[in-house]
């Protein structure tokens, strides 16, 4: 919890503060921000990731809605992932893999739990305070706007909370108030881009967060809702957990199965099993997205932007975002980055069978330590090659039903673009577990978010070509818009590569952990 | 033939912890071994090292002749292992795991025979296991039965065990007892590491009796009572003369005209000490295990508590 707590508020921090400083620098005069506030805020596509703007021609507004609509989706999850460890009741340190496995405790969310859960809250607070107000953000503005974002963590978390009274196990919790927080946000998309649908975004916290208006017109008395909410959440939930003690379980685990002994021949075949869950849950995610990304690739057109404008955005690394494909070469950077997440967690999942020390069941068995970590890392490039090819054309089957035309040859390259960073990252990432098994995933999350932070804010303020050349990111080019580049791509695959050998040498020459 | 296990010098450190120093240990095809010694003496650092789990600061450890550390997968052909602790996959059921288990070891030219299978499904009743559960709504014990059977039910010529009854009842335990003189009879070798002293004095050839990361006695039972010390009642006719002084014996008086000695080694001493005085019962008996454990576990306590 306190890594977790840790490593938020310092993405918290430090995007709240490269934000408006980036926005400051790119566009320095009234009549650019003007041009921008026309043209770029009225982006569908923009609107679907960051929410819908009051008011970007100033540096408080665009903060506002750059910060708010990615630090309200961020604050969802940590109220998620913390509430989720918390109710589970176990010591486990900062894992990010707990995702993937366990019971949850049958207790309730106890006064402590909540404790921490406020505590994380305000730390995330003032993190992002401090980032707008080193920014050059007054005051008041900046600590509504934090109030605002933080406001998305409690209810978040009394839905987690909730989920983890209802659900027999760990990944079930999970699962559940995973999705509902995904429902909450396909709301809120949808509210932002479907005009009559503005009013959902009541019906969601992330549209809570927008609806506070911060530096527009601010609504404070909207945070009676996530207030109430989370009020009501916590009251049943406890309500709940209380019947569940004199043994009316809500929904009973299935706690007895027929045998399917499927898959259950090899070590790699046992972790194919353990993760169907999580590839499934992450395909179908890949895909909703990659067809609703696709579906507003065609919300822009050229007229509606200036020159100077659009040589502005052509900073922000992606070419020009004003025609579908642009827009498509764009957001799959994040497709990139998500693939080389999803990677690093699979490594994290054999990670976990280590600290679990379900490894040293497996090992006093005749199984080698290198062959179970290369059929380990196997899956993880295999399954983020799954993902990668079900971006591509998912995404042109969006755009296609939104009225763009685009090759789907293209698509599914761009797609494809993904797989050589996830190598790359997979290698790292099982490079640093086999080198120190307990610090591994913090190092590779933070690896991995402070390289394509780097792209993005240096691409933003225009560091030089050097600074830039440091992260992977820079090197992965914006297909379809770039043509795909053969030697990046291939100098990352070496390395993931030979990474990944180092890794299972490595893991042969040392002491198993334990948790 | 090579021993099922040898260890020469092996030691292992963790930092400042010397978990284990200078093992010297042989244990031959087909015997029961039993390893005890109080908590945090080291068995389960031996355990991991014979199974090339943890990597052994010096010394090396052989299974069959293999080389525990350098080839794992060789050496763990010929063994089962039973943890402390059972570590399982929660989403498999019982039966899943059993199944998991078998077909890891088994190499492919040597799938598990339909007699192999029969035998375990003997042992899944014998032990009353509910196979169709998952492992998360199992309990601690049942967990342990999993464990054990996987591991009774393979032909490996040796048997790791961990405390492997911990969590067991008792009607589980002497089936247990049963299922590890069966493998004995089938010519299993058997390293049980044990808190209990009735099963390691039912089950074991030999034991060895680890403090502190150092083995500090070893042999079969009658050798170790041989030489701990033995309980010698001497009653007097009338008062109990004045404790003779006698190096190494310990005296008490446990009545007016009786004296208890605990005498290490030889009875001599104390019958030449006795002479001119007039004894009208000695009752002499030999230490239970008990005795002997306590007297090497309260060591460890001693220094601990310096
Ligand atoms: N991975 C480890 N890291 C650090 N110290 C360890 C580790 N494993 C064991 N130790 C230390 O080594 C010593 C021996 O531990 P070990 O687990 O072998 O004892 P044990 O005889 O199995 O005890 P018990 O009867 O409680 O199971 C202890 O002092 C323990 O703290
Ligand atoms: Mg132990």
């Amino acid at each position: 919890m306190r890594i977790l707590t840790v490593a938020f508020a310092y993405v918290f921090a430090i995007y709240s503060y490269i934000q408006p400083s980036g926005y400051r620098a790119a566009y320095p005069t009234r009549s650019d921000r003007l041009a921008f506030a026309h043209s770029f805020a009225t982006n569908q596509g923009l609107r679907l990731l960051y929410g819908r703007p009051h008011d970007v021609s100033t540096v408080t507004g665009y903060a506002a809605w750059r910060v708010g609509g990615v630090l309200a989706l961020a604050a969802a999850l940590y109220g998620l992932l913390g509430a989720v460890r918390l109710t589970r009741g176990e010591e486990d340190s900062g894992r990010f893999e707990l995702l993937l496995a366990g019971t949850v405790a049958r207790r309730t969310l106890t006064f402590a739990a909540l404790a921490a859960i406020a505590t994380g809250t305000a730390i995330l607070w003032v993190a992002e305070l401090a980032g707008l107000i080193v920014a050059g953000l007054p005051l008041g503005g900046s600590a509504y706007l934090a109030l605002a974002t933080t406001s998305v963590v409690p209810v978040c978390a009394a839905i987690a909370a909730f989920a983890a009274q209802l659900a027999p196990t760990r990944r079930v919790a999970l699962e559940f108030a995973g999705s509902t927080i995904a429902v909450l946000f396909l709301l809120r998309v949808l509210a932002d881009t479907v005009d009559s649908l503005g009013w959902l975004r009541w019906a969601t916290p992330l549209g809570w967060a927008e609806q506070l208006r911060p530096f527009a017109h601010p609504q404070p008395l909207v945070l009676l809702l996530p207030g109430a909410a989370t009020a009501l959440l916590v009251a049943l939930g406890s309500r709940i957990a209380d019947r569940r003690d004199i043994g009316t379980g809500v929904l009973p685990a299935r706690d007895t199965a027929p045998p399917r002994p499927r898959l259950l021949h090899s070590a790699t075949g046992l972790a194919v099993r353990g993760q169907q869950g999580v590839l499934i849950a992450w395909s179908g995610s890949v895909a909703v997205f990659a067809f609703i990304l696709g579906t507003v690739a065609k919300s822009i057109s050229p007229a509606d932007i200036s020159g100077s404008v659009h040589n502005e955005i052509e900073k922000l690394g992606s070419g020009s975002i004003t025609n579908p494909t642009g827009y498509l070469a764009f957001v799959f950077l994040f497709l990139v980055f998500a693939v080389s997440v999803f990677a690093c967690t699979q490594i994290g999942a054999a990670r976990q069978e280590e600290l679990d020390q379900r490894l040293e069941t497996l090992l006093a068995l005749p199984v080698g330590r290198g062959r179970w970590l290369a059929g380990r890392i196997a899956l993880a490039v295999l399954a983020a090659a799954g993902l990668s090819l079900i971006a591509g054309p998912l995404a042109w089957a969006g755009a296609s039903a939104g009225g763009a035309h685009i090759s789907l040859a293209r698509m599914i390259g761009a797609g494809a673009n993904a797989l050589p960073t996830a190598i790359l990252f997979t290698g790292i990432a099982a490079l640093a577990y086999a080198v120190a098994p307990r610090a591994s995933s913090a190092i590779t999350y933070t690896l991995l978010t402070v390289s394509f932070l780097w792209q993005l804010v240096g691409s933003l303020i225009a560091a030089p070509r050097w600074v830039l050349d440091l992260t992977p990111f820079a090197h992965v080019a914006l297909v379809p818009t770039q043509p795909f580049r053969a030697l990046a791509a291939g100098i990352m695959i070496t390395i993931g590569v030979v990474s990944a050998l180092a890794a299972t040498r490595i893991l042969k020459r040392r002491d198993l952990v334990g948790p | 033939m090579n021993p099922a296990i040898r260890t020469s010098g092996l030691g292992k450190r963790y930092g400042e912890t010397v978990a284990l120093d200078g093992l010297d240990l042989e244990i031959r095809p087909g015997e029961v071994y039993g390893y005890l010694g109080p908590n945090g003496a080291g068995k389960t650092t031996t355990i991991r090292l014979l199974l090339g789990l943890h990597r052994p600061s010096a010394g090396r450890a052989e299974l069959f002749g293999v080389d525990a550390w350098g080839d794992p997968v060789r050496a763990h052909r010929n063994v089962a292992y039973v943890a402390g602790e059972p570590f399982l996959w929660p989403s498999l059921t019982a039966g899943e795991t059993l199944e998991l288990l078998s077909r890891l070891r088994a190499s492919d030219d040597e799938r598990s025979s339909a007699s192999d299978i029969a035998y375990r499904e003997r042992l899944v009743q014998r032990f009353e296991l509910d196979v169709r559960k998952k492992v998360r709504a199992l309990s601690k014990g049942n967990r342990q039965k999993v464990q054990l059977i996987a591991a009774l039910a393979t032909r490996a010529e040796l048997l790791l065990l961990d405390e492997p009854t911990s969590g067991l009842d008792p009607l589980m335990e002497m089936v247990f007892r049963e299922c590890v003189n069966e493998a004995k009879d089938r010519g299993q070798t058997v390293f049980l590491s044990s808190h209990i002293l009735s099963e390691v004095e039912a089950l074991c050839d030999r034991v060895g009796i680890l403090r502190d990361g150092r083995l500090i006695e070893q042999g079969t039972l009658a050798e170790l009572r041989h030489l701990s010390a033995q309980t010698v009642e001497v009653t007097f006719a009338g008062q109990a003369p004045a404790p003779p002084p006698l190096p190494g014996i310990t005296v008490v008086a446990t009545a007016p005209n009786t004296l208890r000695f605990q005498v290490p080694g030889e009875l001599t001493p104390l019958i030449d000490a006795l002479q001119g005085h007039h004894v009208l019962t000695l009752r002499s008996r030999e230490p239970s295990l008990e005795e002997i454990f306590l007297h090497h576990y309260d060591g460890a306590h001693d220094r601990a508590g310096r």
